[in-house]
């Protein structure tokens, strides 16, 4: 099956700073794709370049490489090559996001409820009532309890949950073909965070949109994703499925990557605390 | 041996207007032994912040008792607090917040020093030196400033900087939950060798369980101010007894693909701890499972 998303050999550079070097990747409908990393390593450029958002504003320039999507009529586009206004008709409608801090994503002056509506009137030209419609839809597709209630609250009423569930309904509102999710439970409580990685989980079987996430995070890896792409220093090291990641990693990175993950149990039966058995990894 | 440190029915309460209040803390009591590390696990707005910040005294103290060491500090003046503050010390969550931008990181370091007469200059910088070296940077780096590190480098500087007066009690507040998984490895490492070294006592707050799990030698688990259960580790993680801490288990994620769970979607919220005028929260009553191991009984 042709992928929904494919990247071919993209490389952003900032000025002489090469912060994504060579990254290839595919997307398919229905899959959920972790690019994991730590601080530096380039995965949200990745992610930002996507939605062409890394040359607005940061100076970052995509120097080589090709993004290919797959629209709703079936044409593959490259979205390097699409103008800002083509571009403004993609993202939040075919391609949305959500990133980790959902109160700065918020606007505080305006109600919930007519932000996710604003993002409906904009991209399905809906009227104010039937984009009010929508958004009841949304809330409750995400699980927001007294969703017509909500609707009317501005975000410094809502918990970081609660806010981060209004974000994927505002991304989802306009049914795209790929949501990026970068970070979105890194600001959360773990409680919160296993509510949305499950609404997460669901949501891409009732909307079969493909999910990208972008993640530090290897316990999030292994709840959500179904392949796994590595990256250290601007480079992809390592890909494979979830599970030949976390049996079978190939890659020295990826190998001292898992070792400092902390994981719950590995200190069963032992009485006093342990240091991490580390790895020794040179770049 | 006593403990280092007891505190008895501590409450922190904060009026937030119109006569109502925050239960912050409310009721708790704890020990924290020679040597040994206390986790504080909870969620946002358990009140596990400002425990650790009523301990040492950044707070005063509502109601309640903290015992360092024989003392209780909880009533203390400025002066007379002041030769007790050197015992005990706090390292935050982000270390970028925590240094001056302006000055090379080895006068942050050398500054308790001197304010709390350890040292004079010449005497303090060979201190600073070894102290740098003690939590692995290399000397020199006490000339360069904070931007010029990493985010573990300047975690290690704040971590010198806790250790000059030779504490007793090291106050980690999410000290590495901002850190990379693989810096944050090594940061453990780094504070559970200083801890044999130098018999330190930690009291380690923190939302991360599978860290907490690791480094700690006892648990408390917060929930609206109050502590719900508390006891030695494996019982904690291996016997949890109280709802509370069996959910907050449940929903740590596990690294390894093949145990992914199916969990019911809940959408439950924890409840505000601001209480109207009048009103005030119910103290929970612990029972003891096993001797060392107390949960809050539940309705």
């Amino acid at each position: 099956m042709e992928p929904l998303l494919s990247v071919r050999g993209l490389t952003v550079t900032f000025g002489s700073f090469t912060a994504v070097e060579d990254v290839s990747f595919d997307i398919h409908a229905g899959q959920t794709l972790a690019v994991v990393g730590e601080s530096g390593s380039g995965k949200s450029v990745t992610a930002l370049s996507i939605m062409r958002l890394v040359e607005l504003g940061t100076r970052g320039k995509i120097e080589r490489g090709e993004i290919l999507f797959r629209t709703p009529d079936g044409d593959m586009i490259d979205l390097v090559q699409q103008s800002e206004d083509a571009m403004r008709a993609i993202r939040g409608n075919q391609i949305s996001m959500i990133f980790q801090e959902p109160l700065t994503s918020l606007n505080p002056v305006y109600s919930v409820g007519d932000q996710v509506a604003e993002a409906v009137i904009l991209h399905q030209g809906l009227d104010k009532d039937a984009a009010n419609e929508r958004v009841l839809e949304m809330f409750r597709l995400v699980r927001i309890p007294e969703a017509e209630k909500r609707m009317a609250q501005f975000p410094h009423e809502m918990s970081g949950g609660m806010r981060q569930r209004v974000m994927i309904a505002m991304a989802l509102s306009c049914d795209p073909k790929v949501l990026i999710a970068d970070e979105p439970t890194t600001a959360l409580d773990v409680t919160i965070q296993a509510q949305i990685l499950g609404l997460m989980r669901d949501l891409r079987e009732q909307t079969g949109a493909a999910v990208l996430i972008i993640t530090h995070d290897m316990g999030v890896v292994a709840e959500v994703a179904d392949d796994v792409v590595v990256m250290n220093r601007a480079r992809v090291v390592e890909r494979g499925s979830a599970t030949q990641i976390f049996e079978s990693a190939a890659e020295p990175y990826t190998k001292a990557l898992l070792a400092s993950v902390p994981r719950l149990g590995s200190m069963a039966g032992r009485d006093e605390p342990a240091p991490f058995d580390l790895v020794e990894y040179q770049s | 041996m006593s403990p280092l440190v007891e505190v008895r029915d501590l409450c922190k309460h904060f009026p937030v207007g119109a006569g109502a209040t925050v239960y912050a803390v409310e009721g708790v009591s704890l020990e924290v032994g020679r040597g040994e590390t206390l986790a504080v696990v909870g969620e946002s707005g358990c009140g596990k912040s400002t425990l650790a910040h009523t301990m040492i005294r950044l707070h005063d103290p509502t109601s309640g008792q903290v015992v360092l060491d024989g003392v209780d500090i909880s009533t203390l003046g400025n002066r007379a607090l002041r030769e007790h503050r050197r015992k005990m010390q706090i390292i935050f969550q982000d270390p970028f917040a925590s240094l001056d931008p302006r000055r090379p990181v080895g006068r942050a370091v050398a500054e308790p020093l001197l304010i709390h007469g350890l040292a004079t200059g010449s005497e303090a910088e060979d201190l600073v030196a070894d102290l740098f070296v003690k939590v692995g940077l290399e000397a020199d780096m006490m000339r360069q400033y904070p931007h010029q590190f990493s985010g573990g480098q300047r975690q290690r500087v704040c971590i010198a900087r806790a250790l000059a007066t030779n504490p007793q009690l090291v106050i980690a507040d999410e000290a590495v939950s901002a850190l990379d998984v693989s810096i944050q490895a090594q940061v453990i490492n780094l504070m559970m060798g200083l801890q044999d070294e130098l018999g330190l006592s930690y009291l380690f707050i923190s939302h991360d369980l599978a860290v907490v799990e690791r480094m700690s030698h006892r648990v408390a688990v917060m929930y609206l101010g109050q502590i719900v259960e508390i006891g030695p580790r494996r019982a904690i993680f291996e016997n949890p007894q109280h709802s509370y801490t069996q959910r907050l288990l449940d929903a740590v994620p596990i690294a390894d693909p093949r145990a992914r769970r199916d969990r019911p979607l809940l959408t439950d919220e924890i409840p505000s701890p601001v209480w109207p005028a009048g009103t005030s929260p119910d103290r929970v009553v612990m029972r003891e499972v096993v001797p060392g191991h107390l949960v809050a009984e539940e309705a």
